[in-house]
Order: structure tokens, then sequence, then C-alpha cells
């Protein structure tokens, strides 16, 4: 309980500390939304005149504070330059974002995991060798090259079997779910196979490194063959280690996923953030990355306590404080 | 398992002392044990891999057929999508500035006194007829009969008044375009009359623009959400920076009924997605197409139509006429001679035409000046070391443009300029970098920007412009040319201006950007000229094969 209360005091501090990060770096970046919505053809009085009415030309801690007052009753404000609430506005995007990315990780965790334990299993140079390549290539593919490589093969009017759709989200939405799927099926196969190749790499290391201090030799001798000590007790004990890395690739493919997002022209999360950003639509922005950082944070407490879920001996340790296994 | 090992988890203690217990030694227990333990198949990873062929298969199988494409009976479609490339992030005309806005919600939406047309000429719009007094300061508008908004509010002399006095009192975007505007007042209900204090041979013009806008003043609602207008559509969903679904407006008075129900708005920004909508008949029309994809489609005359249009896209390489070095009009002359603009056209695809001066083709006052300043290296050369500088002693020049434009544009510059000694430090930045560095701050050596906007010359006219460029004779002619009640005296003293700008070599006008559209065979009525600034939809139709 100690834990978890000192988790969640650490929790908003960072916040804070975040969301004074951003405004400052925000105000530090050339150019304002005033000077945007003015454009190449007006008169400086206008760019003026849009700041006032924008609320720029205040002071800057009375502009954070009254940011901070809004959030203190759970609203994010209103994007400056299209006038809806953030909140709502990141939500659409993450309607698209998120399945992306459950997605791409379920492909990455179907490759990266058996080819992982494959990995560890081979017996022979050869093998190996062929497993070490395997990663390495598919750790290697930039994910533009290998989206345009799927399009090429899969997508609907240009690939050679052409059946997927290889742009856009339907207008519907999730309304139409089938179509919705299936326009996530291609990108969500170019950003898992290569973050299935760093799951695979992963996966052989920690079962390396458990094969390596005995755990599997013990199961082995006590009845099991190599596969299924790998398999029952290596994977049981390389869990917790896993969890933390997929949760941290969930975390880190929110923004990691942009350039998928671009070329598959889906409005996510990424694509909105640049957009926000270039347009210096700092409420926007503001918004958008304290709720990307408080759920990075919020994983990361997840992680934690998943592992301690899975890791018994964890709870056994005295006083709840950590220990290393 | 609760047990912390040791540092080395011995597994000598209980596997057979006969085995060396070294971790990385398998299978250690001796054959006939390994041979009596249940083994399993030796390879399940083969039938794994099987299997998923065999899932995947099926998977794909089931989308293909849910996707297949629905047969569509041949006939007149009630939906049309079109994909465009910048997306607008609001739809708050009167504020947000950005031809994005112009291009979908002028004359779609929003209807203004008079529209241009698809050779930017002046034509009827709410107002039928004007007439012009002699003296240049009065001009006499007689609105159509029976108008309405989208809302079925009335549209009157007193709206137009309304939107007018908004736009000067609140000086909206473009407000300092209605040059030497002095009054408007309705008439009677369908006449309005707008005085000037000066002539401004602009002046109908601009009213074809956003300064023209008629607005409902009787309604309220959130102008970056929604738009209420007159014009033969009304906007049923926005996305912001994604796409518009706009309808056959129920309501609409006039004579452009729209001809096609539906038409979807989706804005790419990957170049390469967008081809891909086109080829997979997610949208039917493309525009722009970059000219370098465009090829795919060229080659299949069957199916798809591709075809260029005139516009008013000028590629602005500015010389900063108050610079260290740019201030030398040797420097500026050298760049201008150096520059291959054929060698530009050609790499990117070879539809744009060369412009030599700041008035492209379609704008009253245009000359072809390409003569003056043509490709000669040699000169440049002799140029450049009367200034004291050549390939042995190279000039450093700093060169910022928003990415926008890609990177190629940059490359191409630099290189071009090593060659008569200058070393061309280029920067490719974000647009609101460049907003603050180049336009407002003018800090900078060279800039390139593409100036879309017709009608604009006033730029070279304006000494506080970004390209500090003051030249009183120039001011003098571009007044003229405003006072001018005459058409043609106008053009005509539009014309000198423009070459003694392009003389002075404050820029080079790198191309007269013309955009590609392309499109499946059988649709009609989508605007080819200039349709990044305007595009008119009610004509458009698609008639499916």
């Amino acid at each position: 309980m100690r834990f978890v209360l000192r988790r969640l005091l650490l929790f908003v501090v960072a916040l804070l500390a975040i969301s004074v990060a951003v405004f400052a770096m925000l105000r530090v970046l050339p150019g304002d939304v005033a000077a945007v919505m003015a454009g190449v053809n007006s008169p400086p009085e206008r760019v003026a005149q849009l700041r006032a009415e924008l609320g720029l030309d205040r002071p800057l801690a009375v502009q954070y504070l009254d940011w901070c007052a809004n959030l203190l009753h759970g609203d994010l404000g209103a994007s400056m330059l299209t006038g809806r609430s953030v909140s709502e506005q990141v939500g659409v995007r993450a309607s698209i974002t998120f399945p992306l990315i459950t997605l791409g990780l379920l492909v990455a965790l179907v490759i990266g995991i058996p080819l992982g334990c494959a990995a560890t299993l081979a017996r022979g140079h050869r093998a190996r060798a062929a497993y070490r390549l395997v990663s390495i290539v598919g750790g290697a593919i930039p994910a533009l090259w290998s989206g345009m490589l799927l399009i090429l093969l899969f997508g609907r009017g240009v690939g050679l079997i052409g059946v997927l759709p290889s742009q856009g989200f339907p207008a519907a939405g999730w309304g139409a779910p089938v179509q919705a799927l299936t326009s996530l099926v291609l990108p969500a196969l170019s950003v898992g196979i290569i973050v299935g190749a760093g799951l695979m790499r992963y996966t052989r290391s920690a079962l390396g490194e458990l094969a390596a201090s005995g755990y599997i030799e013990m199961a082995m001798s006590c009845g099991m063959t190599r596969t299924q000590a790998v398999r029952q007790v290596g994977l049981r004990l390389a869990m917790p280690q896993m969890v933390s890395v997929v949760g941290l690739t969930f975390a880190e493919m929110i923004t990691g996923v942009m350039v998928i997002e671009n070329l598959f022209a889906l409005p996510g999360l990424g694509t909105g953030l640049v957009t926000d950003v270039g347009n210096r639509d700092l409420i926007a922005v503001q918004g958008e990355l304290f709720m990307l950082a408080a759920f990075f944070l919020l994983i990361g407490l997840l992680v934690d306590l998943a592992h301690r879920a899975l890791d018994p001996r964890l709870k056994a340790s005295i006083g709840g404080n950590e220990v290393s296994a | 398992m609760a047990e912390q090992p040791g540092a080395h988890g011995r597994t000598g203690a209980t596997s057979s002392p006969t085995a060396p217990a070294s971790p990385t030694n398998e299978a250690s227990t001796d054959a006939s044990l390994n041979a009596r333990v249940k083994t399993p198949h030796r390879r399940p990873w083969a039938w794994i891999a099987v299997a998923a062929v065999a899932v995947v298969a099926v998977v794909i199988g089931i989308i293909a057929i849910v996707n297949r494409p629905a047969t569509q009976q041949a006939g007149r479609r009630d939906t049309v999508t079109i994909g465009l490339k910048l997306a607008p992030t609001n739809l708050d005309i009167r504020n947000q500035s950005g031809s994005a806005l112009d291009q979908i919600l002028i004359g779609n939406v929003y209807e203004g006194l008079v529209a241009r047309d698809e050779n930017n000429q002046v034509v009827p719009a709410l107002a039928a007829s004007w007439e012009e007094s002699a003296d240049g300061l009065t001009y006499t508008f007689h609105l159509n009969e029976g108008m309405s908004f989208s809302n079925g509010d009335e549209l009157n002399a007193d709206d137009v008044v309304w939107s007018i006095q908004e736009l000067v009192g609140k000086q909206y975007h473009d407000a300092s375009s209605l040059t030497n505007f002095g009054s408007i007042t309705a008439v009677d209900p369908n006449t309005v009359e707008l005085r000037l204090s000066a002539p401004n041979s602009n002046l109908l013009w601009t009213l074809a623009g956003r300064c023209g806008l008629v607005f409902d003043q009787d309604a309220e609602y959130d102008m970056k959400t929604e738009a209420i207008g007159s014009g033969p559509y009304l906007v049923s969903e926005f996305r912001a920076n994604d796409s518009i679904t706009l309808k056959a407006n129920p309501n609409y008075w006039g004579e452009h009924r729209a001809a096609t129900e539906t038409v979807v708005v989706r804005y790419f920004t990957d170049d390469n997605a967008a081809v891909n909508a086109l080829a997979s008949g997610d949208v039917q029309v493309l525009a722009p197409i970059s000219e370098n994809l465009a090829g795919q489609f060229a080659d299949d005359p069957d199916h798809y139509t591709v075809q260029a249009g005139d516009g008013t896209d000028k590629y602005v390489l500015a010389f900063n006429g108050a610079g260290e070095h740019t201030s030398d009009p040797r420097i500026r002359q050298a760049i201008r001679y150096a520059i291959d603009h054929e060698e530009l056209i050609a790499s990117r695809g070879g539809a744009d035409a060369p412009l030599g001066g700041p008035i492209p083709s379609l704008d009253p006052g245009y000359e072809d000046l390409t003569d003056l300043y043509p490709h000669d290296v040699d000169k440049a050369l002799e140029l450049m070391a009367e200034a004291g500088y050549g390939p042995d002693n190279p000039l450093t020049l700093r060169l910022e443009y928003s990415n926008t434009y890609g990177t190629d544009l940059g490359d191409q510059l630099r290189s071009q300029l090593a060659q008569i000694g200058i070393d061309l430090q280029v920067e490719v930045v974000e647009f609101s970098t460049w907003l603050q560095d180049v336009y407002t701050n003018k800090d900078y050596d060279l800039s390139l920007v593409d100036h879309n906007e017709s009608h604009d010359f006033y730029q070279w006219a304006d000494p506080e412009y970004y390209y500090n460029y003051d030249n009183p004779e120039v001011q003098s002619l571009y007044a003229q040319a405003l006072a001018a009640t005459d058409d043609a005296a106008r053009d005509d003293l539009l014309r000198q201006a423009a070459r003694m700008v392009s003389e002075d070599a404050p820029a080079d006008w790198l191309f007269n950007y013309r955009i590609t559209t392309a499109w499946v065979n059988g649709v009609e009525g989508f605007p080819v000229n200039l349709n990044q600034t305007q595009l008119p939809l009610w004509n458009l139709a698609y008639e499916s094969e």
C-alpha cells in the first residue's frame, strides 16, 4: 500500500514538473499562433490584434496559472485554432492511434516471443546465425520502408494482391468496425514487424540469461526436456522483465507510429501533435503533451504493479522494499 | 522456485555427477534418460508456421471478400470524393489566413458580391450587375432577388452592408487590401452603394475574395467549426486537418445548384498516400498531384485524365534588400544569372512555367520577362568578381525556407550557386519559424516562399514588406495603377512597374507553379485552373462507366 501511495505522489509531482517544462519550452519556440493565423499578407497590427484576442499578450505566469486553474476542473481548454476542446480532439485521434498500437503490439508479440524462444533453443551455428540475422534485419528496416513494401504487396488498387485499404480511416470511424479494422491491418503489420524484431531480441537475451543462471538446468534435471523447460520455466521467469519491455514499447509507440500514420493517411495522435506544434497552437500542444505524459507515467505505474503481481519474490521481500531478483 | 538462487545456481547438485556442470552444456543427462523422456514433436515450429500461413491466408481471403469493391451500377453517383493537400485547421474565414479556406469555402459555402472565373476575371455572384461612376469613386451593386442563406434567412442589402462594415471595423483578415474604402450603404433591399476615398482599380477583384463575402448577421454560430453561407453547398461535417463533407444546400437560391448531393474533401499530407487513394478509387479527383508521381495515371488514359492548369503561384526566391551582401545589386543579379530555371522545372516534372517577374500570366500587367536574366554563368562570374568574390573566394549566404517545400529545391540552388562562388547555407525550418525570422524580423539573406495569391503586386510597392525593397518609382507607378479608372491604362502601368522590379533583381522568380490535377474518367466539371485558391464545385459530377 505504501508503495502505491509513494508512486502516486511521485506521479503528481512529475505531472506538475512536466506541465511547467512544456509551458516554458513552447514559449521559447520562435513564432506564435497569432502570426500563423495572420499569414503572409497581414500587417503587423493585425498580428498584434490577434495576440490580444487570444490572450497571448498577458504575462506568462498569468497564462500558466489560468491554464492550471482550468486543469483542476478537469478542463484542458479549447484549441486556439480549431476552437474545439482539447480532450475531445485527443479522444478522436486516440481512437485511431490506440487500436493501431494495440494491434501492432499484438503482431509484435506473436512474432517476437516465439522467435525469441526458438532462437534460444536453436542448436548449431547456422540456426543461431539465421535467427540473429532475422532479428537484426527486422530491427534495421525503417518503418516507412516496410510500410511502403506492404502497400506495394497488399494495398488495394496498387498492390500485387491488392486486398487491403492502404490509406485513410473510414469516415464513420468505429461505427463501421470491419472497415475500420481492415484499414489498420497494414499499418499494424508494418509497425508490428519492427517492434517484433526488438521483442525477439529481448526475449532471447532474457531467456539466455536465465538459461545461464541455472533455472533451466534445474528444471531439466527434474525431468523436463530443454524445450519444455524454456517454455514453462524460462518464459515464466522472464515474464516480469518482458512486461516492462512491452509496457515501455507501448508508450513509445504512441508517438513512434507517427511516420506510419502519415504514410497511411491516418489522422492519429502523432500527426496531430506535429501539426499543432507547427501551428504553435499552444493550448492544444500543452494539453496533448500533458495527457501523453500522464499516460506514460500511468503505464510505468501499471508495469511496476504488474511486476509485483507476477513476481512473488518481490512481495515476499521484507517491508515492501524492492529487491532486485 | 521462491528461493534466491546463489550466484551460480549449481545444477551439479542434482544432475548426474558425471556430467560436467557447465551452464552452456545442454541436456547433460545420459542418452538413455533423454530417450525415455516423452519427446514431443521434434519440430513444433514447422507445424506452427504451416498453421500461421493457413490462418493468414484465410484472414486475407475473408478481408478480400469483405472489402471487394461494391459492384456499383453505372450511372450518376450522388457522392464524389476529392483529394486535396493543404488542410484548413478551422473554418473561420474572417480570421484564419491560408488559401485552403478560400479554396473550399468561397463559391461553395460562402458567396461574395462578385466572384472570379477560371481565367481570373470578375463575374457576377450575389450582385447581378454593377456600375462604376466616371470618377471611379462610387460603385453601385444591384443584388439578385430572393436570395437566402442555408439556414433559411433572407439575404439582402443589409447583410452585405453589415458584412463589409464588420470586416473594416474589426479589421478581419485581408481587410487591409480594401484600399481607400470610404463607406457602404444600402440604398434599398436590393441595391448597395460603396464609396471610395480615392479610386482603387483592384476593388472589384478584391471583393471577389474574402473582403466581399456576405455573412448572415442574424445567425449565431461558431465560425471555427460551422459555416452558414448562401452558396450551393453547406458544411455537414468538418474534421480539422483531415476532411470536410459538403452537402447540397436545400435552401440554395441561385443558378449554380449542386450537381452532386455530397462532396467529401479529404486532405493528404503524404503525396504517396494521395496517389494510392486515387489508384484504389477512394478518391475520384486529386489536386494537386505531384507531377513526378502522375506518370502512372498519365500512362493510363483509358481510366484517368491528367491535366496541368494555370495558376498564380510564384516561387519567390527573395534577396534581403537590406542584407549585408544582398544589398549589393551585383550579387543579386549574379544569382539571377546563375540560376538554371529550366533545370529546376525539369526536375519537378516539367509542368511549371518559367517566370521572369513578379506578375504571373493570369494577373493584369503580365509580360514575359524571362529574357531579362537568362541563364548565363559567365556573366554571373563576372559580376561576382566585380563584387570581390569568386569560386576561390566564396561568399557565404544563408537561405531559409519552410519545410513544406521539401529539401530538393534548396539542394539544387546550392549546387547551382556553388558554380559562381556562393556557398549557400540552406536552412529548412518550420513555417512558424520562417514567419518569425523572415517575415516578421526580416533577418535573412535569401528566402524562398510560394506566394500563391493573385493581384499581390502591392508587396513590391510596400517598403515595409519583408523583401526590404524600396523603389519610389515602382511605388509611384503602382499608386497610379490603383488610381487608374481605365483597365488598359492600369495594366500598362503595372507592366512598367513589374519590369522595373525585375530589372532591380530584388528576388528571383524560380517558376510559376502550375497545379497538376488527375481524375478518374467520368468526372466532369472539376476546375483545373487556379484550383488551389478557388474551387467552385457546384458543377462537379461523376458518371461511372
